[in-house]
């Protein structure tokens, strides 16, 4: 995929502390048209951290990130221009589901608005739901609507924070099979998740972050030690919470 | 839980803003203690104890009602925060006894954030009033047992609430047909209903052993019916934002946030916080006059327009309620920017207080018979509602409440509305005196509070616009 696609995320020597952890420590990484990029790291390592940098929502302290071939700095441009499913689903309390799909398409100013909160809110087989309170939905609902509000404008590239968590099976299928959809029409998916069965089926590149550092970055294959070695057992090797494979 | 109360404090307001409160309620003690004796050459002294003592019932009453927690917690109103309170769901603990913990815990909390240093503000000048040291110590505890008899009542009232609203109703429809039998029936006096209060005229300690004991019943019925399971709600609404937002189309490229504050106002519960809140202020503000008048002696002329001046100030509660009202996180996903809620809020804001101000005014001036000042007051009323509006969104943007606890932020606001403020109220009691050009000065000063609130809003895009959407924020 690199040097044939155009970049579309370029994170150059991002650093971010807060109070006494820094979060990020010079971190750098490259994500091209059409990738399926996943970003794994233990828990604290960092990934949401970038994650809210490349989306405008924090500045780093120092580095740079573009895009959707934006700064970070200007994160209104960002956020219009991609698709965003936030890592806690907290979408607003008092406002039903549909509502909720109305007001996503109104402020991105998207025509058909019923159209388009009708063909979502049926994709994710909520139109049963779709006058009930987002505080009064499951946890597994509410990640549904963060989802519908994150696709429901065609992005051309989309920023998942645990884009799976909560969803039931069919659900989880059903989303992987819409990003594999997108994935085939040449948009980008930059994706963090600990669920690496899923992320080993669609993933085409991959870093590795641990302790605000990436490790590894590449395709699985070339991340591969010994045959047979899953995602699974990269990542443990990485981060170094189990022996490397042997046969 | 002591811990967890501190330490979410400090979360939203910072150590400093924690230290405020406390702070700001010795120095203003000492400063009411000074002028005790200037009170009591119009007030007597059994007045003076009549108003502490209601004061610290209302004071437990507006404290205590957390009967309600569980159904909030149960129907994550919390949001991102997460507290010891939740611990029930998913442990062996019974959440009467949890919810029992955390209301000593409230009850201590209060005390020692607000009567500990009312008390030792007292006790510093008691020597500068004339006061005895035993009657300070004396009217903490009466008082501080009065607290516990209103925080109590209200613990009931809030926890049967969520069971019936029938029996609350019931409850508080006694305790006021028990409060009536005071005034205006005069059947009973103060004393006898607050029994604290009492132990001044009786010095019988079996009235405070009594009122313990009312205090301790009300607490434990209390704790006794409070919910340990919540069904969980599934509240329907066959609304669309697309219908709502037509109404808010005067407001450009705002309407879809207008009609998304205006959506959440009506679901929330907020807008009765709105309406008693106000309601509530103007009640203050008519003590105060009434204080001022009958407790220092002093005679002012005042009129609809020094009413509506407070009115229009006292209007920047609303817009702190409004920014309660929700945790706007998700938008951090969406192209919207904080300036751009903050201006959604401000709209909803303008249109709540200019009809309830606007009532307030009309009313006071046709109760007054002031009709001839009723559009300066009107104007007084507006312009000093859109000007501490503006500049409590330039200060805090969607944090109000918490920031408000700040000692820097709660300075720029006085110094910014309180001068103009100030001069209107001043220039307000030589109406009738010297006439039109004080009715001219005054309406400048509006003009001025109006363009000077346009600035602020100017202002509120440069400051604003690139936080991110938090649970709180303490400093931009």
């Amino acid at each position: 995929m690199d040097g044939t696609h155009m970049p579309v995320i370029e994170a150059v020597n991002i650093s971010k502390r807060f109070a006494e952890v820094e979060a990020l420590k010079d971190v750098s990484l490259t994500v091209h048209e059409g990738d399926f990029f996943g970003l794994f790291g233990p828990n604290g390592a960092g990934k949401t951290t970038l994650l809210r940098i490349l989306t405008g929502q924090i500045l780093p302290d120092s580095g740079s990130a573009t895009t959707a071939g934006v700064s970070s700095h200007d994160s209104m441009s960002v956020k219009r221009a991609v698709g965003i499913v936030p890592e806690a689903e907290t979408p607003p309390s008092f406002m039903t589901a549909q509502e909720l799909l109305e007001l996503t398409c109104r402020i991105r100013g998207l025509d058909d608005v019923k159209g388009r909160v009708d063909r979502w809110l049926g994709f994710f087989e909520m139109e049963d739901k779709r006058d009930v309170l987002c505080k009064d939905l499951s946890k597994g609902q509410r990640q549904k609507m963060m989802l519908a509000s994150a696709f429901i404008h065609e992005p051309r590239l989309l920023l998942l924070d645990e884009p799976f968590i909560n969803l039931d099976p069919i659900f989880q299928r059903k989303v992987r099979e819409y990003l594999q959809g997108l994935l085939a029409e040449g948009r980008t998916i930059f994706m963090c998740t600990h669920i690496l069965e899923i992320a080993e089926r669609l993933c085409t590149r991959i870093a590795v972050i641990s302790d605000g550092s990436i490790i590894e970055e590449g395709t699985i294959d070339q991340m591969r030690e010994v045959e047979g070695e899953n995602l699974e057992d990269i990542f443990m090797r990485l981060v170094g919470e189990g022996p490397s494979l042997t046969l | 839980m002591l811990r967890e109360e501190w330490r979410l404090h400090q979360s939203l307001i910072g150590p400093m803003g924690s230290a405020f409160f406390p702070g700001f309620i010795f120095v203003f003690t000492v400063a009411l203690a000074v002028l005790v004796p200037m009170f009591l050459s119009g007030l007597c002294y059994s007045t003076l104890l009549l108003m502490f003592h209601v004061a610290s019932v209302m004071y437990g009453l507006f404290v205590g009602s957390i009967g309600h927690i569980g159904e909030e917690i149960w129907s994550r109103r919390l949001g991102q925060i997460n507290v010891i309170l939740q611990l029930p769901q998913i442990h062996p603990l019974s959440f009467k006894r949890v919810m029992a913990i955390f209301y000593l815990k409230d009850a201590l909390y209060y005390i020692l954030y607000s009567y500990a240093p009312f008390t030792l503000g007292l006790a510093v000048a008691a020597p500068l009033a004339g006061i005895a040291l035993g009657s300070v110590a004396q009217l903490c505890l009466t008082m501080v047992l009065t607290f516990m008899m209103g925080m109590s009542l209200s613990f009931l009232l809030s926890a049967s609430a969520v069971r019936s609203r029938r029996a609350a109703g019931v409850i508080g429809l006694s305790v006021l047909g028990v409060a009536s039998l005071v005034w205006p029936l005069n059947v009973l006096t103060p004393g006898q209903l607050l029994l604290p209060l009492g132990y001044w005229y009786k010095p019988n300690p079996l009235l405070l052993v009594f009122s313990v004991a009312v205090t301790v019943t009300l607490s434990i019925s209390a704790v006794t019916v409070i919910k340990e399971r919540f069904e969980a709600s599934q509240r329907r609404h066959r609304s669309s934002l697309l219908d709502v937002e037509p109404r808010f189309a005067f407001t450009g490229k705002l309407s879809s946030l207008v009609a998304k504050e205006w959506v959440e106002l009506s679901r929330s519960g907020v807008m009765k916080q709105v309406v008693l809140g106000l309601a509530g202020t103007l009640l203050g503000v008519y003590f105060i006059i009434w204080l001022i008048e009958t407790g220092l002696g002093f005679h002012f002329p005042f009129n609809v327009v020094s009413y509506s001046g407070f009115v229009g100030f006292m209007g920047v509660l609303t817009y702190s309620w409004i920014t309660a009202m929700e945790h706007n996180e998700s938008l951090n996903a969406l192209p919207v920017s904080v300036d751009e809620v903050v201006e959604a809020k401000l709209v909803l804001y303008l249109i709540l207080t200019a009809g309830i101000s606007a009532g307030c005014v009309i009313l006071i001036s046709v109760a007054r018979a002031e009709l001839g000042l009723l559009a300066l007051g009107l104007l007084v009323a507006g312009a000093n509602a859109v000007y501490a509006g503006s500049v409590a969104a330039r200060l805090t943007g969607l944090w109000t409440n918490t920031m408000f606890f700040d000692a820097k932020v709660i300075s720029k606001f006085a110094a910014a509305v309180v001068p103009p403020l100030l001069v209107v109220e001043s220039a307000s009691l030589w109406i009738q005196v010297i006439g039109a050009p004080v009715v001219y000065t005054i309406a400048a000063v509006s003009l001025v509070q109006v363009a000077a609130s346009i600035l602020m809003l100017r202002g509120v895009r440069g400051k604003w616009r690139r936080v991110s959407f938090a649970f709180a924020v303490t400093e931009a």
